[in-house]
């Protein structure tokens, strides 16, 4: 009963949340909300995503970058090769991060913890190399991109590119949400745990981590995917940056990784404050100002920001722990 | 004591402050832009913004621009292409910057460029490579000699050429700058049916050049261009110097970043004799306009504060040419509207601490204005001596020529 009130409660939630963005793209015209909003929601998506395999699973994934720049030069490529709409870019986006997610899956069976992690690093190195060697795409030399005219009811790409990826963020948050909930969450949860013993007790831990893998995948290259249209140009060091990964992770980590709205809160914080200091400290200090915020949430809620949220939660909700 | 300071401090600050009341009344013209403050560009950036800052101060000092003094709004972009859009947005949108300056180099650059376009503003470009030429934006103007995109090949092969070069070979990192540069020297080679023995596209963070340079140096070529970066450009001298590059290479050099740097020329010193490269300005006698010897006056004693180039030769002057630009434009027109600012820049030429700049339709310079100059003479660990005429002799352009090229390499190496 609780859990289908939950439910009519997300998803309430998650309506107004998009009818509140789509009046703000309606009713706003100063574009500069838009262009610092898309990133924080992009972050809100990649911390989400990165969560379902490094939260849910335990298997920390920094290749968040290379996943993150196969989304944007697949858009690039296919724009440039047939000219195709965005939903069609963020579509073939997906299909080729979970494809990647796959391989990055396999690898699973052979590497475990700080292993894994490296091998992940590796993978986003090669995939640079290629793309800085693919002359299509505009190789190490970057590419710029003319966007299509703008698709009604916006006036703006970058309003239209806000809303898209407010969706992408409702679609990756319900899905993690789903997992969670789900006979896949409390799998992963397993095998996080201890996954030797996860497999004695029967539960699938290679079909579990592959579906992980995939979907993380999948919607980390999603989110990438306008970020070609939003910068309206690509080049393989930005669009590989290790910052996405180290973001990704420290966003899903100040959160806390035990629920998926963690890595949300995470990067509303980190991406807000991020965007905060761009424009007022603006030096080397708001570097310092992020690693500082992250050590001090390691040392005093190493659970995270619902770490800190949930006992109280709890004991509200039934008295036991 | 103590009160009757303060009292005496207060005083000083009411007087001063009476005196600028003039230029308080009105609101500051604000000229907003990104700039590399951190990561892997930041080096460039800081010298840049020092050579901007110092042009905003003697602004101010002349009374600013209409009568209005000039603030500058400065945003770190940390030199990644993700960061600007949202900074240029804010820029515009919320703070209200009455003119806008492009960050340093392509990268941060190019994002903005489809932004200014569609808004319709004015950008003054810094130091960034061929961003306009798909845009096509006619409010755009880059500060640096690049010139027509050929140029720069173009004018190394000549010098190569009349030394009697007949192949060249090409050594380039795969990065955006680099990569830039060999697409032209490939283009401009076929056009002269030059043939290319060796074409060699390293990765970044190669170190080790033995065995590049030892298949270069088999290859035989007359003419070798070399488009890196400053640690390659470091470790491609060092195994030169090792291995020898044989008696047949008329010319080396053309494209090589982090030599105009005062750390990387100090720290390779003695190696770089020979090398003929890029630059944008050197203490040559032909390189001294009006007001260039006190900007470095002032640049020497402010970079060591602001822990920039101590040199400073490269970006530096640029900056405060673009803000030489703006104030030309701005007090001919007689207000701050963009289009007929960039009105002003397109038709005239514009007097400068690095020389005339005049634009052509695409924003960039008519003429190039890009130095090839050979170090000669340069001894190990000395930052001082490349502040002196003769360590760095220009070839090109020929206005602006003080020596000519020392050929074969080997020679010049001596």
């Amino acid at each position: 009963m609780t859990k289908h009130r939950n439910s009519i409660v997300f998803w309430a939630g998650a309506a107004v949340f998009l009818i509140a963005v789509l009046s703000m793209t309606q009713i706003v015209r100063n574009e500069y909300p838009f262009f610092a909003g898309y990133v924080i929601l992009q972050f809100i998506a990649l911390a989400v995503a990165w969560s379902i395999l490094g939260g849910y699973a335990g298997y920390v994934n920094f290749g968040t970058n290379a996943f993150f720049g196969v989304g944007v030069y697949t858009a690039v490529a296919l724009f440039k090769a047939t000219g195709a709409p965005l939903v069609v870019q963020i579509a073939a986006a997906a299909v080729v991060g979970m494809t990647l997610g796959f391989g990055v899956g396999l690898l699973t069976l052979r590497m475990r913890g700080i292993f894994f992690s490296i091998a992940t690093i590796a993978l986003a190195i090669i995939i640079e190399t290629f793309v800085m060697n693919w002359r299509f795409v505009g190789g190490a030399a970057g590419i710029q991109i003319q966007r299509p005219p703008v698709m009604a009811p916006f006036d703006s790409y970058v309003k239209m590119l806000f809303f898209v990826q407010a969706l992408l963020v409702v679609i990756a948050v319900s899905i993690a949400r789903y997992i969670q909930n789900s006979r896949i969450g409390r799998g992963l949860q397993a095998l996080r745990d201890d996954e030797l013993a996860a497999e004695c007790t029967g539960v699938p831990t290679l079909k579990l981590k592959l579906v992980a893998c995939m979907i993380s995948g999948a919607l980390i290259s999603a989110a990438g995917a306008p970020a070609a249209m939003y910068l309206q140009y690509a080049d393989p060091s930005s669009a590989f940056n290790l910052s996405y990964s180290v973001s990704a992770l420290a966003m899903a980590l100040i959160g806390g990784t035990a629920h998926w709205i963690g890595p949300v809160l995470g990067a509303i914080l980190l991406g807000s404050t991020q965007q905060l200091l761009a424009v007022t400290i603006s030096s080397e200090v708001n570097v310092l100002v992020l690693g500082i915020m992250l050590v001090l949430f390691v040392v005093g809620a190493p659970k995270g920001i619902i770490g800190l949220l949930r006992p109280r939660y709890r004991l509200r909700a039934g008295g036991k722990p | 004591m103590k009160r009757r300071t303060f009292l005496g401090g207060a005083m000083a600050v009411a007087v001063l402050g009476q005196g600028s009341s003039a230029l308080a009344q009105q609101p500051p013209i604000k000229i907003g832009m990104s700039m590399p403050q951190t990561g892997g560009l930041a080096g460039g950036g800081k010298a840049s913004l020092l050579g901007i800052e110092i042009w905003r101060d003697d602004i101010n000092a002349k009374g600013g621009l209409l009568g209005r003094k000039v603030e500058l709004v400065v945003y770190d972009d940390k030199s990644s292409a993700s960061e600007t859009p949202a900074i240029y947005a804010k820029l515009v949108d919320v703070d209200k910057v009455d003119l806008l300056f492009a960050p340093y180099a392509t990268v941060p650059t190019a994002p903005i460029m489809p932004f200014v376009k569609q808004r319709g503003l004015l950008l003054m470009g810094n130091f960034s490579f061929q961003v306009n030429s798909k845009v096509g934006h006619d409010m755009w103007f880059n500060n640096a000699p690049w010139g027509p995109a050929d140029s720069w090949a173009a004018s190394f092969l000549d010098l190569a050429q009349k030394a009697g070069g007949k192949n060249m070979a090409l050594l380039t990192a795969d990065q955006e700058f680099a990569q830039n540069l060999a697409l032209t020297a490939r283009d401009v080679a076929k056009k002269r049916n030059l043939p290319v023995v060796f074409d060699q596209v390293y990765p970044p963070n190669t170190v080790e050049f033995s065995s590049i340079i030892r298949a270069l140096k088999a290859a035989k070529p007359d003419i070798v261009y070399v488009a890196s970066y400053p640690p390659d450009s470091a470790g491609i001298l060092r195994a030169v110097n090792e291995i020898g590059i044989g008696d047949d290479v008329k010319i080396f050099g053309g494209g090589m970043v982090g030599l105009q740097f005062a750390a990387v020329m100090s720290n390779l010193g003695s190696l770089l004799n020979g090398v003929v490269n890029y630059n944008t300005w050197l203490p040559e006698k032909s390189m001294y306009f009006d007001g260039t010897k006190e900007f470095f006056d002032k640049y020497t004693k402010r970079a060591v504060e602001a822990k920039v180039d101590p040199l400073g030769y490269y970006l530096a002057p640029f900056g405060y040419a673009m803000g030489q630009m703006i104030e030309a434009a701005v007090n001919s027109t007689k207000s701050l509207d963009q289009k007929g600012i960039a009105k002003y820049l397109r038709e005239n030429e514009h007097k400068t601490i690095v020389g005339p700049i005049a634009f052509s339709a695409d924003g960039e310079r008519k003429e190039t204005a890009t130095l090839q100059a050979q170090f000669r003479g340069v001894k190990d660990k000395d930052i001082e001596q490349f502040r002196s005429p003769g360590k760095q002799v220009i070839l090109f352009p020929e206005k602006l020529k003080t020596g000519d090229l020392i050929s074969p390499f080997e020679a010049a190496r001596k």
